[in-house]
């Protein structure tokens, strides 16, 4: 204990202009960010300066740790034959613990307690969220601290390390852009657990308790390589090996009539198949449109992901990967939905002028409504429990949105539904009463355990339908206080996969 | 009595190139044991596998007592190293320096530490980093000798050090002489030659030879034959016959197994109208000048090599 306290010792005394930075950095980051939350309420909108200060925090924050890791681990560096503490009895396992001290009093404490103060300027208990805040750690120290820390113990200088960093951002970059290439967009099965922070955990730690044990440093530089090339090539290129994990996850129901939703296909005068180019030049986009029915009162259906088999007369087939679906829950009371995919453009030209079987295998979310909370909408913030803490916010002129904020991580998926008023608020109220319906979507449904962030603030908008943004705005519609707004909790209750057939099916126009 | 430091056959590689081959080594305890080469010979290498800095390709070594690969943490309380290119805590004073080793150290001895910084008029308050080379030597010095170790270490300690200085330094190490064994790689052989007790000669990662000082000066001699008429070399001269001349009557070489009657004999008999034979003592530097010399007249082959260390052992 001894020997570790004299060397954390020498490191402050060392490093005092370092720590001193870095402290600076994340009071000014618990200072400013606050006002950021209110960037969503036009009348309070911080000056843009502050705003870009702000972000500028959010890069300088872990900059000032990648300074402070570097000076604090090349201070006995792991890397040459020239080092003087190599001949000094110095113990491995006490230099360490002397680093990790040094780490936990001057990035994990003040960082933490950055954190605290903001859950409590949000209206929120810090210490009833203290599991969610030590997981948020966990994280920083999977995604940002350890493989810092391992990337200095295997360099020998601020200079080297930051060309690795480099090399390896350039890396991941190469690798992106490679894999959106090959593989499009990913679908991930729900609750699939976190392989990528485990490896990093143990890879990173691996790397670091060799150096400092064994000071082996092509060993630890191959430990940090190895695993991740391997494990980037296995889910980035080889998408099949997840087919199997997806059909466990969402298994098909036994009968048609079992399924948590029915859906065909549903062309009318309102809805009709259309197409127009994707965000890829060499991509065709295709929304087929979809008539719902068969949802249980007080249920819900989220869809996940789609996978397209197209097949023409003369035997050519087509079958798209699993691709997310976004922004499609559904109620008992919705009707229509369209479903989305792309395809090459290649394949849609040569396809587009004949008649098409098409199948549609889609992975369903059927949720069950379990709290309900119905507020009559006041002016100021409110708390809805189990949710967060929400209030009306004056979105754009013409527009009022619900803003809310949850602490350390999304809440869990809920629906909000309010009442709008063709009228502004000014008028009588007995006109608030008889408003037109609208429904906004929140949160998430298997929600991270805690999402990454160095903010421990979740803030989001709920954004009912029926604004008349968009298509007639000329008629706004305004949410009064006093309306009513009914937020409601759900939860999982299975998931499932179901399949549509569509045969004679003609591709649209590109539009 | 255990020798403080002993090898068997330790290698090492890097890459391809072969920095020290097959040492076998033996450092008596008490020993001031040099070990002298060209630039180039492995040395530094030598003592890096020594300290752990280097892991052996082959072979191992013991220093006192402790397998060198098992070197760490408490083994250093009684080691003490110094090397030219070892870095220090640049940004710390002399006194800071010595104050953070201090606790390192159960044995540090504060009156001896206060002691050598007078005796190397060490500027406790000037930062390391702006301190000239001897200082930092001195300061060096200081921190591995102040906690009286059983073994201490040096990788060319005066290389490049102005003479007052390295007086200095060589006088403070004698006098930790007699409670410790020195280990020192050099490539300046006048330095060494007043206090080494052993001496070790490497080349090309090989150890030429390795023995007491005395007996190496005593088995070294420059031998001055007359002749009564001027006369070529004979053929097969003894191998442990180094550089031999010839000017006139002259016959000039090194003798590297110098035995008195016996060598006179010999002399005696391959020169029979000898007018004069000397038999002169000589440097530590002129043996390894014609140690080396002899071999670089040989080309580097393995046999060669070997023929060479016969030849001078």
């Amino acid at each position: 204990m001894k020997q570790i306290l004299h060397i954390f010792a020498k490191d402050v005394r060392r490093f005092w202009p370092e720590i001193l930075i870095s402290l600076a950095i994340t009071a000014a980051f618990a200072w400013l960010y606050p006002t950021q939350w209110l960037t969503m309420h036009l009348s309070a909108s911080p000056p843009r300066i502050t705003n870009q200060l702000i972000h500028l925090l959010l890069l300088l924050v872990p900059v000032s740790w990648w300074l402070l890791i570097s000076r604090l681990i090349h201070a006995e560096r792991l890397v040459g034959d020239t080092q003087f503490w190599l001949t000094r009895p110095y113990e491995w396992k006490k230099l360490l613990t002397a680093k990790l001290l040094f780490l936990v009093l001057f990035l994990y404490l003040p960082i933490f307690i950055a954190q605290c103060l903001l859950l409590a300027v949000a209206g929120f208990h810090p210490l009833s969220y203290l599991p969610g805040l030590l997981y948020n750690l966990l994280i920083i120290t999977g995604i940002i601290v350890l493989p810092l820390v391992a990337l200095a113990t295997v360099t020998s200088s601020f200079a080297r390390m930051t060309l690795t960093v480099l090399g390896i951002l350039c890396g991941i970059a190469g690798i992106l852009v490679l894999s959106s290439y090959v593989n499009m967009e990913h679908f991930t099965v729900p609750n699939e657990p976190n392989y990528a922070l485990a490896l990093v955990l143990s890879v990173c730690g691996a790397a670091v308790v060799v150096q400092y044990a064994f000071r082996k440093v092509w060993l630890a530089r191959l430990l940090l390589i190895a695993p991740p090339v391997l494990f980037i090539c296995i889910s980035e290129f080889i998408p099949s090996s997840s087919l199997s994990l997806i059909d466990r996850a969402y298994p098909r129901p036994a009968s048609t009539a079992d399924a948590p939703i029915q859906l065909s296909y549903g062309p009318d005068a309102f809805h009709q198949p259309r197409a127009y180019q994707a965000r890829r030049a060499n991509e065709v986009e295709i929304d087929i449109p979809l008539k719902l029915s068969g949802i249980g009162e007080g249920f819900a259906v989220v869809s996940d992901g789609v996978r397209v088999s197209i097949e023409s007369p003369s035997g050519f087939r087509w079958i798209s990967p699993w691709v997310p679906v976004y922004m499609t829950d559904y109620l008992p009371e919705d009707k229509d939905s369209y479903v989305k995919f792309t395809m090459p453009r290649d394949i849609y030209d040569k396809l587009k002028s004949t008649p098409l079987s098409v199948r549609l295998t889609i992975a369903l979310t059927q949720v069950q409504a379990t709290n309900i909370t119905n507020i009559s909408l006041p002016s100021r913030e409110f708390s809805v429990p189990d949710f967060g803490n929400c209030s009306p916010s004056q979105w754009m002129p013409s527009l009022t949105v619900i803003i809310c904020h949850s602490p350390v991580r999304q809440p869990p998926l809920a629906s909000v539904r309010v009442s709008w008023s063709d009228s502004s608020c000014s008028a009588s109220q007995t006109e608030h009463g008889t408003g037109v319906p609208g429904v906004g979507w929140a949160g998430k449904l298997d929600p991270d355990a805690v999402p990454f962030g160095i903010d421990p603030v979740w803030e989001f908008g709920v954004f009912p339908s029926n604004s008349n943004l968009y298509e007639h705005r000329e008629h706004p519609r305004y949410l009064c206080p006093g309306s009513s707004v009914i937020f409601t909790r759900y939860k999982l209750a299975r998931r499932a996969q179901i399949s549509l057939a569509i045969q004679d099916f003609h591709l649209p126009a590109q539009q | 009595m255990n020798p403080t430091i002993r090898t068997e056959s330790l290698s090492k590689r890097f890459g391809r190139t072969i920095a020290v081959d097959g040492l076998d080594l033996t450092v008596p305890e008490g020993a001031i044991y040099a070990l002298v080469g060209p630039n180039g010979a492995g040395k530094t290498t030598i003592i890096k596998l020594l300290m752990n800095i280097f892991c052996p390709s082959a072979g191992r070594a013991d220093v006192l007592g402790i397998d060198s690969r098992q070197l760490a943490g408490k083994a250093f309380n009684r080691i003490g190293y110094v090397s030219e290119n070892q870095e220090m805590l640049e940004g710390m004073t002399v006194g800071a320096m010595l104050d953070y080793f201090h606790p390192f150290y159960p044995t540090w001895d504060r009156a001896l530490e206060e002691q050598l910084i007078r005796q190397f008029d060490l500027p406790l308050k000037r930062k390391l980093k702006h301190l000239s080379r001897g200082m930092k030597m001195k300061a060096a010095f200081v921190s591995s000798l102040a906690y009286r170790p059983s073994l201490i270490v040096l990788d060319e300690p005066f290389t490049g050090l102005d003479p007052l200085v390295r007086d200095e330094l060589i006088e403070g190490l004698i006098e930790r002489a007699p409670e410790t064994t020195i280990f020192l790689s050099s490539h300046d052989l006048a330095e060494i030659e007043s206090f080494s007790s052993h001496v070790g000669y490497l080349e090309q990662g090989r150890l030429l030879f390795s023995e007491e000082m005395s007996v190496l000066s005593d088995r070294f001699r420059e031998v001055i034959v007359t002749l009564s008429s001027p006369s070529p070399l004979p053929a097969n001269l003894p191998a442990s016959w180094l550089q031999p001349q010839t000017v006139d009557c002259v016959v000039r070489f090194v003798h590297s197994s110098y035995k008195d009657q016996a060598t006179a004999q010999e002399v005696s008999a391959i020169f029979p109208s000898a007018r004069d034979v000397s038999f002169d003592p000589m440097t530590l530097r002129s043996i390894f000048l014609a140690i080396a010399k002899s071999n670089r007249g040989a080309t580097f082959s393995t046999s060669h090599q070997t023929a060479a260390r016969e030849k001078i052992a």
